[in-house]
């Protein structure tokens, strides 16, 4: 790089941060050498959390060079986070597959063979031998896809499709379930349609901020920078931070408390009861917006019908809940005083009390947020629950600064894995499967026959493990994720699952991780900005990419992948008679001919891609399959979210062109004007004139308050093994780390995970910071190294560890108990001991 | 090869020592502090290990309160024919 080159670079790179900062610099040279830069620039998405930034994606000779914080994006205004660093960098790891892997020996596949290198066709025919012999051996429910929050919206849609119309199996689960189907079961409870009510404007309107479980400045940190500005110019603004152990969030924080796990629960109600012993609760909200009413209780743990404590339950699995009277309601909290919260919590009286004061006061506008910490919870659809109602109490939603906020880990956890609905029991725009005429509605849209779809919900995350450890599920297809490494209890459920010579697994992924490994055959992925792509964030913001550069080698994006194989089935090998009897015209087709090339799919032809400065970009599957793919599933998409007749309104989107040019949109987009506050009169369209607020996911158009109690973890410590153990992210890797630790800054900046421990306790054991040990549950042993400092500060009792890395897989150790009702596994609660290693 | 524009916001009262102990390390320069934290800073550093090194202690120093990316270059980072595997 020549020093006047890299002068101009230093000038740009130091005016965008000026501008980002709100000031300009004085004394630097003018870029005016513009006819220097032969970068091409084009707007993007991060590829991480579920924060969605804007990036700017600068490409050169076919690479991408350079990113940038987007100045227009109007989430994080022209700045990343750390991590943005690395975007870059992400598709250019030295171990990129580019190749299908099959294992094989002697030439042919054997699942005790080594992965060699095969050809797509190869891959396919093999593949799909294995899918057939289970349909025709099993049935649909022997054959299912593990997705992702992380696949682009089309490409759900398209997996969603295949395997729910296609193959008849409900099957579908993405990873998503591991992170926030907590959230999503409290929103249908509460308000009867997903996702949250405001969004991140509520980070400058508010006047205090709780964090519940949530370490926002690792794992959110430009949401936190915006944070941290409301917090140091508004005068009276206050931080409230919860956790389990002390994290980064506590340097802000007003308020600090760490309470003993499980104890969420308590401190919720007693903020409730709070509010209504001081007569401060909103009784003109309360009176026009919300119903009362009772969860069932004793409901178990999620675990093997067989378990002692899943057969020790009164009522299993049972997520109904029975409406209540107003008085009967603050009679149920009534028990949780400030004495009792302050006990079971281990948090100090007064500092509980300040927190409910700041609830309870009608002039302090009060933002919640949460994110692991709520949902992976044995109990966590009622904490998600508990928290609504204090809100909807107090009447604080809705609104400007008013919001209780559920943050999202993956980037695409609400556009694709909520919105399009890929778990066992959705269907696109909240529909279900169990709901005949929301069957019938997608059935109608997909031209299918009636009743094509399955009636029953497929098999949910921990649950597919199970049924591939029992043999019930053989053919199985991962995509775009690290589950071996992401779910719990491997040793006992996932790998023996993967490994079971009944089944064919395969694993579609960039890059060969622990999952891929564990896998049959492995599919080489066309990552990021290398394929057209949508992503929708936590405050439902759509947002599009164009490709920018092409996948290295063979590889293919996810959607190629799934739309090419559906080639390889004949309808009349997947359907019975008496369904082609409805739709004759079906057959003799493939599946690609009746789900792709139905004339809506394949409604638009390929086309030269274009930015508003006529740069042209490729697209590779138009080229592939001759029209333009991507588009013709988004608009098919839309059929179930804005056209006339759907049978949930609320979702509405605007046109795929409109997204292409926006800095992504906040749904429901009515006439392209997209809706910041839900449910509140002046901000959303669909609120009657007059009414005020209109909860209208809910027949009656009220919200409910649902009542939970405090119920113990699933397992707790005990004299054999003494310490919690909370599992969770640091801020240098995302998620399982197959993208980040193939970064050498990130790899060297946070090698290898430790565990991180109180000194006292630490000290009791004879172990001394740095010391190998061995960390031992019921299930498991992992070796790793005791961190006594550090940025994790866990109270005496309770050690943390997190789970990125593939040398020390902490889902050894985990327990695979998941909340009854939302199936979510609790990562945040076992018990261990800690010994010298 | 690597050169990236930040935006780093300090305590206010802190400015200052962050300001140096910024400054103290290879590649980073602060080109100016705004009157509410927040400091406007480039790191061009040849090492590009060690330049990553340092967008990841910049946390450590007392007083950040966060440190935000906004512009990132690697021209030069990779050579023809890395992607084979």
């Amino acid at each position: 790089m020549s020093i006047t080159r890299r002068d101009f670079i230093k000038t740009q790179a130091a005016m965008a941060a000026a501008v980002a900062a709100g000031t300009t610099l004085s004394g630097v040279k003018n870029a005016d050498a513009a006819g220097e830069d032969d970068i091409r620039w084009d707007k993007g998405v991060c590829r991480f959390c579920g924060t969605g930034c804007g990036v700017l994606v600068g490409t050169k000779d076919g690479r991408v060079v350079a990113t940038q914080g987007d100045p227009d994006a109007p989430v994080n205004k022209g700045l990343n986070c750390i991590k943005g660093y690395f975007l870059s960098k992400i598709m250019y790891g030295k171990d990129r597959l580019t190749k299908p892997l099959l294992r094989k020996r002697g030439g042919v596949f054997d699942k005790e063979g080594q992965f060699e290198e095969v050809s797509w066709d190869e891959a396919f025919d093999v593949m799909a031998e294995k899918w057939k012999a289970a349909l025709k051996a099993k049935g649909p429910t022997s054959v299912g896809m593990f997705g992702s929050g992380q696949w682009t919206i089309w490409e759900g849609y398209a997996a969603s499709k295949f395997i729910k119309a296609g193959l008849r199996s409900n099957n579908l689960d993405p990873n998503a379930r591991h992170c926030m189907a907590s959230a999503v079961v409290a929103f249908m409870r509460h308000f009867g349609i997903d996702e949250p009510m405001g969004c991140y404007d509520d980070l400058e309107h508010a006047d205090a901020f709780v964090l519940w479980g949530a370490n926002m400045a690792e794992m959110h940190p430009i949401l936190w920078s915006r944070m941290t500005d409301t917090r140091l110019t508004k005068p009276g603004c206050e931080v409230h931070v919860l956790s389990t152990y002390e994290h980064r969030c506590f340097e802000l924080s007003d308020n600090s408390m760490v309470f003993t796990p499980q104890t969420d629960l308590a401190i919720l109600n007693y903020i409730a009861n709070y509010i209504i012993q001081n007569d401060a609760y909103n009784k003109d909200f309360v009176e026009k917006h919300v119903t009362f009413n009772k969860a069932a209780t004793d409901i178990g743990y999620g675990l093997r019908p067989d378990h002692p404590l899943q057969k020790a339950a009164a009522n299993p699995d049972v997520g109904k809940f029975d409406p209540i009277s107003f008085e009967e309601y603050a009679q149920l909290v009534s028990e949780y005083t400030l004495e009792k919260a302050a006990q079971m919590s281990g948090v100090p009286a007064d500092k509980l009390e300040r927190l409910a004061k700041v609830y309870a006061d009608p002039n302090k506008k009060v933002a919640s947020y949460w994110t692991m910490g709520f949902n992976q919870h044995t109990r966590g659809v009622w904490v998600n629950g508990l928290l609504y109602n204090v809100h909807l109490l107090m009447g604080k939603i809705s609104e400007p600064g008013n919001s209780p906020f559920s943050l999202t880990g993956q980037p695409s956890a609400c556009g694709t894995a909520r919105e399009v609905g890929t778990f066992a029991h959705r269907l696109p725009a909240d529909l279900v499967v169990m709901n005949e005429k929301h069957r019938a509605f997608a059935e109608k849209v997909w031209n299918l026959p009636e009743g094509t779809i399955a009636e029953k919900p497929g098999f949910h995350a921990v649950l597919q493990h199970r049924m591939l450890k029992d043999g019930k599920l053989n053919a199985y297809w991962v995509q775009c994720t690290n589950n071996m490494q992401a779910a719990p209890n491997m040793n006992e459920e996932g790998y023996p699952g993967y490994r079971n010579p009944d089944n064919f697994i395969t694993v579609s992924d960039p890059y060969p991780t622990v999952t891929a490994l564990a896998a049959d055959l492995i599919l080489p992925t066309a990552m990021w900005m290398e394929k057209e792509g949508a992503y929708g964030n936590a405050e439902r913001r759509t947002q599009f990419w164009r490709q920018q550069v092409d996948a290295p080698g063979e590889a293919k994006s996810d959607i190629w992948q799934v739309v090419e194989f559906s080639k390889r089935f004949k309808v009349e090998e997947v359907w019975p008679e008496e369904l082609l009897a409805k739709k004759p015209e079906h057959r003799g087709k493939t599946l690609y001919d009746v789900l792709y090339r139905n004339g809506q799919v394949d409604k638009f032809p390929a086309e030269d891609v274009t930015d508003n400065v006529g740069n042209v970009y490729n697209n590779s599957e138009s080229k592939d399959f001759g029209f333009y793919l991507q588009k013709g599933l988004f608009e098919e998409y839309r059929l179930f979210n804005s056209a006339a007749g759907i049978p949930k309104k609320g979702h509405e989107m605007a046109s795929f062109e409109t997204y292409h040019n926006a800095r992504g949109l906040r749904w429901p987009v009515i006439d392209n004007k997209e809706t910041l506050w839900r449910f509140r009169e002046g901000y959303d369209p669909h609120v009657e004139a007059g009414s005020g607020v209109q909860f209208y996911g809910k027949p009656d158009k009220r919200a409910a308050i649902i009542f939970a109690p405090f119920e113990p973890a699933a397992e707790s410590p005990d004299a054999e093994y003494d310490l919690w153990l909370c599992t969770g992210r640091v801020l240098e890797h995302w998620h399982s780390g197959s993208m980040t630790r193939r970064v050498p800054e990130l790899y060297r900046a946070y090698p290898d995970a430790q565990v991180f421990m109180h000194p006292e306790d630490a000290k009791q054991r004879g172990l001394k910071r740095g010391q190998v040990v061995k960390v031992q549950t019921r299930r498991g042993e992992v070796e790793t190294r005791v961190e006594t400092r550090g940025r994790n500060k866990p109270p005496q009792g309770l050690v943390f560890m997190p789970w990125f890395d593939a040398g020390q897989l902490v889902n050894k150790l985990t327990l695979d108990a998941t909340d009854p009702l939302s199936k979510e596994t609790d990562f945040k609660k076992c018990a261990c001991r800690v010994l010298k290693g | 090869m690597s050169i990236c524009g930040l935006v780093v916001h300090a305590k206010p009262g802190l400015v200052g020592s962050v300001q140096a102990s910024m400054e103290a390390m290879k590649g980073v320069e602060v080109h100016q502090a705004t009157g509410d934290g927040r400091l406007v800073v480039t790191v061009d550093n040849p090492d590009e290990y060690e330049a990553g090194d340092i967008l990841n202690s910049f946390r450590d120093i007392k007083g950040v309160l966060s440190t935000s990316l906004v512009y990132a270059h690697f021209e030069e980072d990779y050579v023809e024919g890395e992607h084979a595997s």
